[in-house]
Formats: C-alpha cells, sequence, structure tokens
C-alpha cells in the first residue's frame, strides 16, 4: 500500500503503465522528498480508489503530464496480466484506440530517464565509485554515498575517462530490457573490467553485469514488482524489494565467472550472482529499499568490504 | 531445518474459560496449532477446561483434558501420558503464565519436558517491564521513559521529571490498569503526598505518557534459523490511551508512508531478534506524526487477540505456522496454506482493505460506557471491502447492534462536544453526528484524536447516507452499496425495512461480485476458497456445481449471551454436512473463530451474518438449504426474512413458520395449554393502571419484563408492589408501544435445562443439566450439574413434554427447553428450537456429536438415536464472569445474563466435580479459615445450617451487626465487622481488605434496604478476588466439597464418557 511515490517516480518504470494492486492510492500525500527522481516516470498510472481529497496525486501526475485512471477493477487487471503475462495497454479517453504503436521494451528507454552530465557526490569516503547511471533511484545513489564517493556518469558518456579516479564500478538500475542494443557499448564496457576492478550493481546493473560475463538475460512472464519478495541463499530468507521484468539466465551462467548467490524462494529466479576472486556481485532487488524493506541493506557493506580488500590487494 | 522427530507427543495448553481479553481467537490459535502437529503426524494432549471451545473436541486433539491449568494437573498429565514437549504459545496470558509458573517450581527439569518455540527465558524478557525496557536500551529502541517514586524522593523526582504528561501508577497496579494522567510536577506531588500518607512503604511508578499518539501493531514471524517476517501491519483509528482490543483496527495501515513502515518494521525485526521470540509475536509502536519519532510501547510473545485478526485479515494462518516453527522448521520449507504453490517465507499484500470494530456488552450491563487502557469488549467484528469506507460499513453492518442501523447520536449540540473527545463505543457515532451537523473535520479530529484521513473517509459515507429520502428506495443505490452502506441502514433511513431493500436490490439484479482473500494480491494462484463481497468489479468466485450445498451460519460477534459455544455448533455443524457429502458454506464476520478458518468450511464467506449478505451467499451459490439452528439468536432472527425472500423451505429444520410461534409468547403460551403443559402464569401489562390489579391475580415475586426484548433481557425479580410500580413504569417509559409482561416466579423452584434432538415426531435427550441455584438466574450464569439429580420419574416426564413438544411444533434438528420443578410439577419456562449454550458440553459429557445428529434429522437423513446417556462422572459447569472490569456493575445475579464464558469442573463425584470447577472462576481458593456472612432477615433462618457447618469444620465466623445478633441468638459465636457507615471499627471495607478472608457470604434480594451495603461489600470481594457467594445453595455445593477431602485426580475425557471402560 505505501510507496506510491517512489514507485511512481522510479526511473526504471520508464515506458511502463503502474497498475496498482493496493486499492487505495494517495492515503498519505505526496511527499518531495520520496521521490526517487524529479518527476514522475512511469507512462500511466490505473488506481482502483485513488485518495483525492487534497488532491495531491492529481497534481503530482498533471505535474508530469501523465495521465491516471481511477475507479477501475485493478484486480481482475491484475489477474489478466497474471494469465497473460505483462501486457501493452492505453489509456484513452477516446473510443478509437491506437492499437498501432511500438512496444515501449523495444524503445532506448535509459537515455530517455538519465541526465547528460556527469554529477560528484563526495563527501570523504575511503573508496570511489565509478556509478554507470542507467537511471539511479535517488536513493540507491544516496545509500551508495554512505560506502563511497560517487561519480555518477550517466548512460551515452563514455564512462572509460573516469576509471583512472574509481577503485570499483558500479551499475546502477534503469528501465527496459537489458539486451537492448542501446546498452551494448556498457556491457562490452563492463566486460573489459571484471576482473580488473570490482564490478557492482543493482537491479538492471546485475543484468548489465551477467551480460557482460557472457550469460543471457530473458523477459519474465510478468516479473517480480513489490516489496514482499522473499530470497534465499539456501540458509536464511531475507524479505526484499523487487522492480524486475526481465532476469538473468541461469543456465546461461555454466561456464562463466558468476555464481548464484540467491534465488527467489518461489520461482528460482536469479536474485544475486558474484565472484568473490574477481570482485563481483550484484543484487537483482532493491537492497536500498524505497520502498520496501531494508532486511540485505548488508549488501551495501559488502560491496563496500571487497572493493576495500581490493584496494589493499593493490 | 526439519522438523525435529523426537517430538512425538505434546501437551498443548488451552487458554481456559472465555473472559474479556482472552476469548474465542485462542480456540482458533490452539485449533490450528493441534492440526499443524496432528499432519505432522505427532499425538496432541489437550489441557484446557473450556467445554464450550473447538479445540476440546476429540476430532481436534487426541487426548482431552478439560481440567484446570494448574502446576499440578499440568504434572500429572505430564506424567501420565508420557508427553515430551509442551506448546504453550497457543493459550493466551493463561498458559504462558502456567509455564512461568512451573518453571520457577523447578518442574521442567525433574519432567525432562521441553517448552517448544519462544524460549521461557524471551518470554520474561517480554513480560517484565524492567527487563524489557532495559533491552530495548540496550539495543537503542525507544521506550517511554519512566522512574520509579518512593516517599522520601518524590518532590526531587517530580522536580526533575522533564517529559509531562505522565501516567502515574501505583505499584499495586502495575500493568494496564489503574493509571492516572498527570500534567506537571505540582499536581504529581498532589497525589504522591495522598498516596504515600497511607501507604508509606510502597512506591509509585511514573511513566511518560504516549496517549494521542498513533497506535500501530506489527505482527512478526521469526525462525530458528533467524529469518523473520511481518505479516501485516495493523493502525488503531483510536489513538493511544484506548487498548487495542478496544480500538477500531484497520490493516493494513492507511495513513503510513513507506518511510514510516519500513523504519517500524526494521524496528520489529530488531525487537523480536534481541527478544529471541521463536515463533510468533505482536509488537505495539506509538508513532509521533508530528517529529516522525516512535516507541516501542509493548510486545506479546505468543499468539494474541491481534495474531487471529492479522491471519483472518491477511490470510497468512500465524498460528499454524508459528506451530511449524516450534517443531523446528523454517519460514522457507513451510508452503503457504492459501496458495499452496508458494512458501511462508513472503509478506502478505493485500488487494483490500479490513476494519476491526470491537463489541461491547453495554447494551446488556447499565455501566460507564468510558473506553481506555483496560479492556471492557467481548468480542469483535470485521468488515472485507476493497476499501476503507466499504470495509468499516460492513464491519458496523456485523455488529448487529443499534449502530448497524443508524450512525446517528441523539444528543444536543451543546453536549456533543464531550461525546466527541471522550473515548467511549458512542464515540463513532458522535463522529459521525458532528459531520451530519456540519462540524470542520480538522475540529473533529482534534477532538476524536482519529486522523484528519479517516474523519475524511467518514464524511463521504456521511454525505451519501444524509442523500436517503424517506419512502423510496435511493437511485443511487449502486453507489451506496459501493460504500458498504447496508440494506439495513438504507432500510431505516427510508423507512422501507432491511427485507425492502433487499428485495429491491435483488429484483434490480444489484448484485456484490465475490472476490478471493490470496495472501498476494493477485500475484499467484490461490488455492484457497476464503471470499468476501465488493460492488461494481469481476466475480473472481464461481459457485460450485455437483454437491448438494448448505449454508451455515456463522453467530456473529461474541457477546454476552451468545459466545464461542455457538462456534462449536457451527463448526461442528460443517463437519457434519461435509461428512454427509455436502459442500458446506460458511458465513460469519467474527476473525477470533475457529468458524472463519479457511480451512474448516469447503467455502468461506467473510461477510456480515445479516438479512443482506446472506440472501447474497444464497443467490451466488444458489444453495439447496440454510443451517441457522446453530448460530444463537442471530439465526433464529433471519428465520422469517429468510422465508419470506426465498420461501419457508430454504431454512433447514425446525421451519420459520414454527420457529415463529414459539418465540410469540401469547401463541407459545396458547399452544402450551391445550397440550396440557404448565407454565408460570403470566399476563400482559398494557398500562400503569393495570399493573396492580393483574399482577395481584398472579401473586409476587413476580419477573417483570418488557414484551419487546427478547431472551433474557432486562428482566428483574419483582418482591414488593412498591417495586413493582418503579419497574413498569421504567418499562413503558423506555417502550411506550409494547406492552410489559409479568410472569410468576416460581420461589425456590429447581430449575432443568433440557437439551434435544428431534426427527419432527420423536424426541431424543442428549442432556438434561440441573441448576445448582433455584429457578430464576439466568441459564448461562446459573452453575449447573450434569447428570442431575433428578428421580427417574421426573426424567421420564421430561422425555414426554420433549417428545410432545417435538411433534407439535415439528422441531427437526436440536432445541433446548427450560422447565422449573416445583411440589413435583413441571413448568416449561422456555422452548427455544435452536442449539443451546449447554449442547458442547452436553456432547463431551456424553461422548455423542449431538450437532451431527441434529443435522443428519434437518436434512432428512435417519439416525440410531440412543437418549438421554448418562456419563460415568460428575460435570459442573460454572459461568466467569467480568465484574473486575466493571466496578459500578453488581455482582448480584438475576435473570440478565452478566457472564462471559464458561468452564467444567469433571469428577468421580459431584465434589470433585465441584472443587475443579471453583479453581477456575478465578477467586482465592482453598481450605477456608474466615468467612464473613451477612445476610438479610429473610433468608437469615436458611442459612443458620450452612453457618453451624462452616463453624463444625473449623471456620471463624465474621458477620455484620444484624447477622451478628442473629447468630448470637442462636448460639454461634462471631465476630463483628460494622457497616459502612458506622463509626466503630473494624467495618466490613477494612475486614475485606485485610482481614485474609476465604470467603463472602452475602445473601440480599433485591429490594431490602441492605442492597447499598451490599453493593459495597460485593465489590470489595471481587476486587480482592475472594469467593462471594451471594447464593445459599451455591455456597452449600462449595462448601460441601471444599471440606469433603476429596483430591482431584486429573483425568481424560473419555474415562468419563459412557460405554467407555475407565483407565485408572
Amino acid at each position: 500500500m505505501t510507496g506510491y511515490t517512489e514507485i511512481m517516480t522510479d526511473p526504471s518504470y520508464r515506458g511502463q503503465i503502474m497498475v496498482f494492486a493496493a486499492p487505495t492510492v494517495g492515503n498519505y500525500g505526496w511527499k518531495r522528498d520520496h521521490m526517487e527522481s524529479d518527476a514522475v516516470q512511469v507512462s500511466g498510472v490505473v488506481t482502483r480508489s485513488a485518495y483525492s481529497a487534497a488532491g495531491y496525486l492529481d497534481s503530482a501526475l498533471k505535474e508530469s503530464g501523465i495521465p491516471g485512471i481511477d475507479r477501475v477493477d485493478t484486480r481482475s487487471l491484475v489477474l489478466k496480466i497474471r494469465e497473460k503475462g505483462t501486457v501493452r495497454g492505453v489509456i484513452s479517453s477516446r473510443m478509437e484506440i491506437p492499437w498501432d504503436f511500438p512496444d515501449p521494451m523495444k524503445l532506448d528507454l535509459v537515455s530517455e530517464v538519465v541526465s547528460n552530465e556527469v554529477s560528484r557526490i563526495s563527501s570523504g569516503r575511503k573508496i570511489t565509485a565509478l556509478v554507470v547511471d542507467a537511471g539511479a533511484k535517488k536513493s540507491l545513489l544516496k545509500r551508495m554515498s554512505e560506502i563511497a564517493d560517487l561519480i555518477v556518469v550517466p548512460h551515452g558518456i563514455d564512462p572509460a575517462g573516469y576509471l583512472g579516479e574509481a577503485d570499483f564500478i558500479f551499475v546502477s538500475n534503469g528501465p527496459g530490457d537489458p539486451s537492448h542494443t542501446s546498452l551494448e557499448p556498457t556491457v562490452k564496457f563492463i566486460g573489459k573490467q571484471i576482473g580488473k576492478k570490482p564490478v557492482t550493481g543493482v537491479c538492471l546493473g546485475q543484468q548489465v553485469i551477467a551480460l557482460a560475463s557472457g550469460c543471457t538475460t530473458y523477459k519474465m512472464r510478468y516479473g517480480h514488482r513489490g516489496s514482499n519478495h522473499a530470497v534465499t541463499d539456501g540458509m536464511n530468507t531475507w524479505i526484499t524489494s523487487h522492480n524486475h521484468g526481465y532476469a538473468v539466465s541461469e543456465s546461461s551462467m555454466e561456464g562463466s565467472c558468476l555464481n548464484v548467490l540467491q534465488r527467489d524462494i518461489n520461482d528460482g529466479t536469479v536474485e544475486m550472482v558474484g565472484n568473490g576472486e574477481a570482485g563481483v556481485l550484484a543484487a537483482q532487488y532493491h537492497p536500498e529499499g524505497a520502498p520496501g524493506s531494508h532486511d540485505l541493506s548488508w549488501f551495501f557493506e559488502r560491496v563496500k568490504k571487497i572493493v576495500e580488500d581490493s584496494v589493499a590487494r593493490g | 531445518m526439519p522438523a525435529d522427530r523426537t517430538i512425538r507427543k505434546v501437551l498443548v495448553i488451552g487458554a481456559g474459560p472465555i473472559v474479556i481479553g482472552q476469548a474465542a481467537e485462542f480456540d482458533y490459535s490452539g485449533s490450528q496449532a493441534c492440526f499443524a502437529l496432528r499432519e505432522e503426524g505427532i499425538s496432541t494432549v489437550l489441557l484446557n477446561p473450556n467445554p464450550a471451545s473447538i479445540q476440546t473436541d476429540s476430532e481436534v486433539a487426541d487426548r482431552v483434558y478439560l481440567e484446570p491449568v494448574t502446576p499440578d494437573s499440568i504434572e500429572k498429565i505430564i506424567r501420565s501420558e508420557s508427553v515430551d514437549s509442551i506448546l504453550a504459545s497457543v493459550g493466551g496470558q493463561t498458559a504462558l503464565n502456567s509455564i512461568l509458573l512451573i518453571r520457577r517450581l523447578g518442574m521442567l527439569d525433574s519432567l525432562g519436558t521441553r517448552i517448544l518455540g519462544t524460549p521461557v527465558e524471551s518470554i520474561e524478557l517480554a513480560e517484565d517491564r524492567k527487563l524489557f525496557h532495559d533491552l530495548m536500551g540496550k539495543i537503542g529502541e525507544p521506550v517511554a521513559r519512566s522512574v520509579m517514586l518512593s516517599r522520601e524522593d518524590y518532590g526531587m523526582i517530580a522536580d526533575d521529571i522533564d517529559y509531562y504528561p505522565v501516567i502515574v501508577r501505583s505499584s499495586f497496579s502495575l500493568g494496564g490498569s489503574g493509571g492516572n494522567i498527570v500534567r506537571d510536577s505540582s499536581a504529581l506531588k498532589a497525589v504522591c503526598r495522598d498516596y504515600f500518607r497511607s501507604n508509606p512503604e510502597q512506591s509509585m511508578e511514573v511513566e511518560e505518557s504516549l496517549a494521542g499518539m498513533i497506535e500501530l501493531e506489527y505482527e512478526v514471524i521469526r525462525d530458528s534459523q533467524d529469518n523473520c517476517i511481518t505479516v501485516c501491519n495493523m493502525e488503531n483509528i483510536d489513538p493511544m490511551g484506548v487498548h487495542t482490543g478496544e480500538s477500531m483496527v484497520v490493516t493494513p495501515a492507511q495513513t503510513l508512508s513507506d518511510c514510516e513502515h519500513n523504519m517500524l518494521r526494521d524496528s520489529a525485526l530488531r525487537v523480536i531478534r534481541a527478544l529471541g521470540i521463536v515463533g510468533a509475536c505482536n509488537i505495539q509502536f506509538a508513532l509521533n506524526r508530528g517529529d516522525g519519532s516512535y516507541h516501542v510501547v509493548e510486545v506479546n510473545p505468543r499468539t494474541s487477540r491481534s495474531s487471529a485478526l492479522a491471519s483472518k485479515a491477511s490470510g497468512f494462518p500465524i498460528a499454524r505456522v508459528s506451530t511449524k516453527i516450534a517443531m523446528g522448521y523454517s519460514l522457507a520449507e513451510i508452503r503457504n496454506p492459501v496458495t499452496r504453490d508458494t512458501y511462508a517465507a513472503f509478506e502478505p499484500a493485500m488487494d483490500y482493505v479490513t476494519v476491526k470494530i470491537p463489541r461491547w456488552p453495554f447494551d446488556k450491563f447499565q455501566v460507564d460506557r468510558t473506553i481506555g487502557v483496560s479492556m471492557k469488549s467481548i468480542g469483535e467484528v470485521m468488515g472485507i471491502g476493497r476499501t476503507f469506507e466499504e470495509a468499516f460499513m460492513k464491519a458496523v453492518s456485523s455488529l448487529e447492534n443499534f449502530l448497524s442501523h443508524s450512525l446517528r447520536l441523539n444528543v444536543p449540540d451543546s453536549r456533543l462536544e464531550s461525546y466527541l473527545s471522550r473515548p467511549s463505543d458512542l464515540q463513532i457515532a458522535a463522529v459521525f453526528e458532528a459531520i451530519f451537523r456540519g462540524m470542520k473535520p480538522e475540529r473533529i479530529a482534534e477532538l476524536s484524536g482519529y486522523e484528519t484521513y479517516f474523519i475524511l473517509k467518514f464524511s463521504g459515507i456521511a454525505a451519501k447516507l444524509s442523500g436517503i429520502e424517506i419512502g423510496q428506495v435511493p437511485e443511487n443505490l449502486e453507489e451506496l452499496k459501493e460504500l458498504g452502506v447496508s440494506d439495513l441502514s438504507i432500510g431505516s433511513l427510508t423507512r422501507l425495512g432491511e427485507k425492502g431493500i433487499v428485495r429491491a436490490r435483488l429484483d434490480r439484479g444489484l448484485l456484490p461480485s465475490f472476490r478471493i482473500i490470496d495472501t498476494c494480491a493477485g500475484e499467484f494462484r490461490s488455492q484457497t476458497p476464503y471470499f468476501y463481497s465488493t460492488y461494481g468489479e469481476q466475480d473472481d468466485v464461481i459457485a460450485t456445481s455437483g454437491k448438494k450445498k448448505v449454508l451455515i451460519l456463522g453467530a456473529g460477534p461474541n457477546r454476552i449471551g451468545q459466545g464461542v459455544e455457538f462456534d462449536y455448533c457451527s463448526v461442528k455443524a460443517v463437519r457434519a454436512l461435509r461428512k454427509l457429502g455436502y459442500s458446506a458454506i460458511m458465513i460469519n464476520s467474527n476473525p477470533e473463530t475457529v468458524s472463519t478458518d479457511f480451512d474448516v468450511s469447503d467455502r468461506l464467506f467473510f461477510e456480515p451474518v445479516t438479512l443482506e449478505h446472506v440472501s447474497n451467499v444464497i443467490v451466488k451459490e444458489k444453495v439447496d438449504g440454510v443451517m441457522i439452528q446453530f448460530s444463537g439468536q442471530t439465526g433464529q432472527n433471519l428465520a422469517q426474512g429468510l422465508s419470506e425472500i426465498f420461501g419457508g423451505d430454504i431454512v433447514l429444520g425446525t421451519s420459520p413458520d414454527m420457529i415463529e410461534m414459539i418465540e410469540n409468547r401469547a401463541e407459545f403460551s396458547g399452544r402450551l395449554a391445550e397440550l396440557g403443559l404448565r407454565q408460570p402464569e403470566f399476563t400482559s401489562l398494557y398500562n400503569l393502571e393495570d399493573a396492580l390489579e393483574k399482577t395481584a391475580l398472579i401473586g409476587l415475586p413476580a419477573i417483570v419484563r418488557s414484551s419487546f426484548v427478547i431472551g433474557g433481557r432486562s428482566m428483574d425479580i419483582i418482591y414488593d408492589v412498591e417495586e413493582l410500580v418503579q419497574r413498569v413504569r421504567d418499562i413503558f417509559t423506555e417502550n411506550p408501544a409494547n406492552p410489559a409482561i409479568v410472569s410468576r416466579y416460581l420461589e425456590d423452584a429447581m430449575e432443568l435445562d433440557v437439551d434435544f434432538v428431534s426427527d419432527g415426531e420423536r424426541a431424543y435427550i442428549c442432556g438434561i443439566m440441573e441448576h445448582i441455584e433455584e429457578a430464576g438466574t439466568h441459564s448461562g450464569d446459573a452453575t449447573m450439574m450434569f447428570p442431575p439429580s433428578i428421580p427417574d420419574v421426573l426424567t421420564e416426564e421430561i422425555i414426554r413434554i420433549t417428545t410432545v413438544i417435538s411433534s407439535e411444533f415439528r422441531i427437526t434438528g436440536i432445541a433446548n427447553l427450560q422447565i422449573a420443578v416445583k411440589d413435583g410439577a413441571v413448568y416449561i419456562i422456555e422452548l427455544n428450537a435452536r442449539a443451546s449454550r449447554t449442547v458442547p458440553v452436553i456432547a463431551k459429557a456424553t461422548g455423542i456429536d449431538w450437532v451431527e445428529v441434529a443435522v443428519k434429522f434437518a436434512t432428512g437423513n435417519t439416525v440410531a438415536v440412543r437418549g438421554n446417556a448418562i456419563p460415568r462422572g460428575v460435570f459442573v459447569k460454572v459461568p466467569v464472569f467480568p465484574f473486575e472490569r466493571f466496578p459500578d456493575l453488581d455482582i448480584l445475579l438475576g435473570p440478565e445474563m452478566r457472564s462471559t464464558g464458561e468452564g467444567v469442573g469433571i469428577g468421580l463425584t459431584r465434589e470433585e466435580a465441584t472443587l475443579k470447577a471453583f479453581m477456575l472462576n478465578r477467586r482465592k481458593y482453598g481450605r477456608p479459615s474466615r468467612v464473613l456472612v451477612t445476610v438479610d432477615d429473610r433468608r437469615k433462618e436458611a442459612a443458620l445450617e450452612l453457618v453451624s457447618y462452616l463453624v463444625q469444620s473449623g471456620v471463624s465466623i465474621l458477620s455484620t451487626p444484624g447477622t451478628h445478633e442473629f447468630l448470637k441468638s442462636r448460639g454461634i459465636p462471631s465476630e463483628i465487622a460494622y457497616k459502612l457507615e458506622d463509626v466503630r471499627k473494624p467495618d466490613v471495607a477494612t475486614v475485606i481488605e485485610t482481614g485474609d478472608l476465604s470467603a463472602v457470604i452475602n445473601l440480599l434480594g433485591t429490594g431490602s434496604g441492605t442492597l447499598r451495603d451490599g453493593f459495597e461489600i460485593r465489590r470489595l470481594a471481587i476486587s480482592k478476588n475472594i469467593q462471594i457467594f451471594t447464593n445459599l445453595k451455591l455456597a452449600w455445593a462449595y462448601f460441601g466439597a471444599i471440606f469433603s477431602g476429596t483430591e482431584p485426580v486429573p483425568r481424560e475425557l473419555s474415562d468419563y464418557q459412557p460405554g467407555n471402560p475407565r483407565r485408572t
């Protein structure tokens, strides 16, 4: 029920219409400091019962020019999506619906959500990350900045020039299909760095790292959404926040340098990969929460440890 | 980690009799635990003296001990059954306290038994306020600041405290009750000065007040491998300061942001880990909206009322999962029984909203309606809807009280604010009234302490209600239904009646759709038939076909007069129907119960048990019949409406026409006369002038009541003319339109409760229970004995009467007959064509599933029955009363019911059974040494024999002056205890408070001048937990048993049942 501000402004949702399974949305208003980017990123919002008493939700959507539709039987939509897999959709005020539109997942969504300037977040940490920004959530950068100084290089700008300053690479979350052609340069760049510097990532970041290690990704039937998914390392389980429509194919990992460290408890989806020697660690879910749990926020401490060990080794 | 296979036989400790704060929710969690153990092949031994529970049914547990939960019985059972483990986390505070006690006595080690689930050390950490606060300090979790004050240091400390307002409690009343709010140091010093003047050696505790903050609860589960999940959170609509059991509670929390939610969730996980809970616990928080800070308020280290609510709200069966964890499983190894394809290691997602509202006894008790830190409610309801509005209004509709009709409060403007700002059962009506009268939402929020969010939601509902006009079906009916407004409310506002609206709606084809509760908001396919209704959406539910379908009504919220015994009956009816090959469909709105466990029936509709919702399910499922005779008065009240809408044949069992005839006093009485059956003479009074003349024909004492209320409400036994006039005048003031009824009170008659089954012709006695008290005490409050001590000729006469009645009223299924016997003559007091509250105890005593027999008769099946089976022991059923919760309620028993629950004592002799029974009423128990006797003139002679007996048994007697003089005149010495207003000492108050009394015998009729003094004596005795007797026969039973020298021995239930060879 909670976290609609974070979800609607998460760049990873670019190109998607958000159907809220939670029946009431907007209850606690629109808090700017919960926004994960500067604008609403989803392409549309579908709700059963948007709380409109103060009009927060409505004005937030208007501000970003995003349509929303309320009083929809969202559970039935959810069931349809469960049966059919993720479907294309249109929100329209007219009966003539332009069915002939491109699959948003075939677009270069990452370029739509990133800025065109390199930025830095420095607070005197011991280590420095080169963040390959594919549409990073604000809370992810904030959490990363607690372990490292960040050089945030948006997708579209060659990161190679910043390698010298960085102790490790971090690939952020982002929207769309990881195997999209627009991401090929990034995949190539990461491929070259694995083994040289620690390479870490979250969400789309894990998929890019897997592709760079010679694995493949696939589109899931309807993906994992929501903050109640359990992942396990075979011993313990944690509740984690998920938002991914694509995943790393476990069978493709055979022979690669990557090991599966965690899986989804129900469908076995690869949720964390890594390689201790090569200094690779990536999570498919969102260890930073926002929205969602902080059960695996030790991910960031582990990244820090890997990098510090690597720095110590020289 | 897989289950520990060394666990083979588990003692499950139940919660005992239903009391306020410990109700049907433990029957639910305890039953789930037994099922969870049994499906692992583990044998279960159940200890619970509550005979009304489902848990104590042999279909639930392998070995059943209806015995007092004492260290002695636990020890004996563990030894005789070779129990290897104890499960104490599903029996409420009773079970937890019992294992803390046996551990303190060193019995765990000597018995070599282990405690499953949360270790005892963790329970102690959570239960001991100081240890808990220290632990929270250690892990950095904020708790309310507190300090202890003594006579020496209070002045200095009071000045140093910088966190006023504070709650002050004396060291006598730690934990919940008896706190006062104090706003500054001078007020605190004044309180302390007063207190220490009379209690110089005591201390006082001062705690930071969190009143007014938002109260939130988290249901958290941890397994032995330190994996944790939160099942759901719950937001109390009432702010801190109102006990969560007294609050309206919404799930999931409606006003929390994700940051706030995860802040509290993180804290909850830190707390459960620090405590080392293995299983479930409930953690309460107070959230300060102003600065975003929070406090950890309290942890319940076990399943609780809240966990039952959370289980029903989320679909996640907490007791079941925590029992599996106690066996050694990890969360990732336990299947989610709702989806069956996913695991318990996840957090439920809800695509609906639930609202819980408590059900208070203020319709039965004329007491202070203020609610606060200590519980007064008897039961609760839950409404489920797609929106808050719908869930809230469905909960209101489930209450079956005045709010279900109308959310208005008829008070002058000048008094509205005080109703708004004072927490009570009327506060929600005051909120709506204020909205209707145009008060600003912010102002209402400020006065009531509810979040503005909720006020705005209520305003939306009120706006639509205001549009309803008298005399016509609203045009926006669909809109009203989407808001959850009941047909009953619309029927009241339009004056078309509930039935009128139900009909109009069905005629228009305006039906709800039904959706599944699946724990995952549609993400996974659910295998579980757990449904609720909503409007304007698609249907998840496809009506089943194939088997014949029967809808069984649940009994709605627990209340005085309708408790867990009807849940037992409806659950047993479900099981019987399933055995007979029917598809059994349950409808109920009570989240505490076993009947709303989705594992129990073929389909569960969690809906108000009202004509509207029952009709909707009938239409939806095209059921073949409705079973109404197992759900108390709730079912009976629907008979006529269902019959008018669907035809009389829809009701299985005794027909609605016959039910109506039985409930119509005049008609019923006429029939009885024709049949030659006696009943106490009665007459109807239409005005005050009638009263004297007509009553003279009947004679005093008489029972006076309004004809308007059915079933034991507002009845009084009247002894003199003055009282008669007063009472009749009151009745006409309350209900001018309805006659008052006066019936002869049969003094000193024996009362019997007869349960019987019939196929419409022949009747078979299930059991006859004898009231220990003479006729006049409500059958729910009487202490009863089975088998009765009556001559065979009387039994024969009763069998004859039941057969005559059965064929006359074509009783099909089960029924209950109350009779009085005086001078050998049998008088019919009341007939109910439904299961009574004694059915479960009779079923257990006879070893016969009477509900199953009744179901067979009601569905037209034949069955060979052996009537009037007699157990191989004596069963004494005792009521348990909530007097300590209501200081302003007199404990004198009469025709109005007061008890919340019951226990049973079973023994080979009447004395042994009585001894065990009196261990259950939560009062001081043991061989008496000093007894206070105070008796009015009318009863002095009668009491003499008992007092002599006590003196001969070595008891010293104290008595009030009149009684003292009387005893002296008969040569019985006693110490004198003066009346309260007397200046001489000692007075009765001092004697009771400090006199080390074992019991009080207080025999006073109503109407005697000593009533007020008696009230004080009774209140004091209750506050000191002293056995108090207001009935001579009951006192005899108790003292006779105590001095009989019987040593109680626990025995398994089947040892007492007829036909079973006794083991020892």
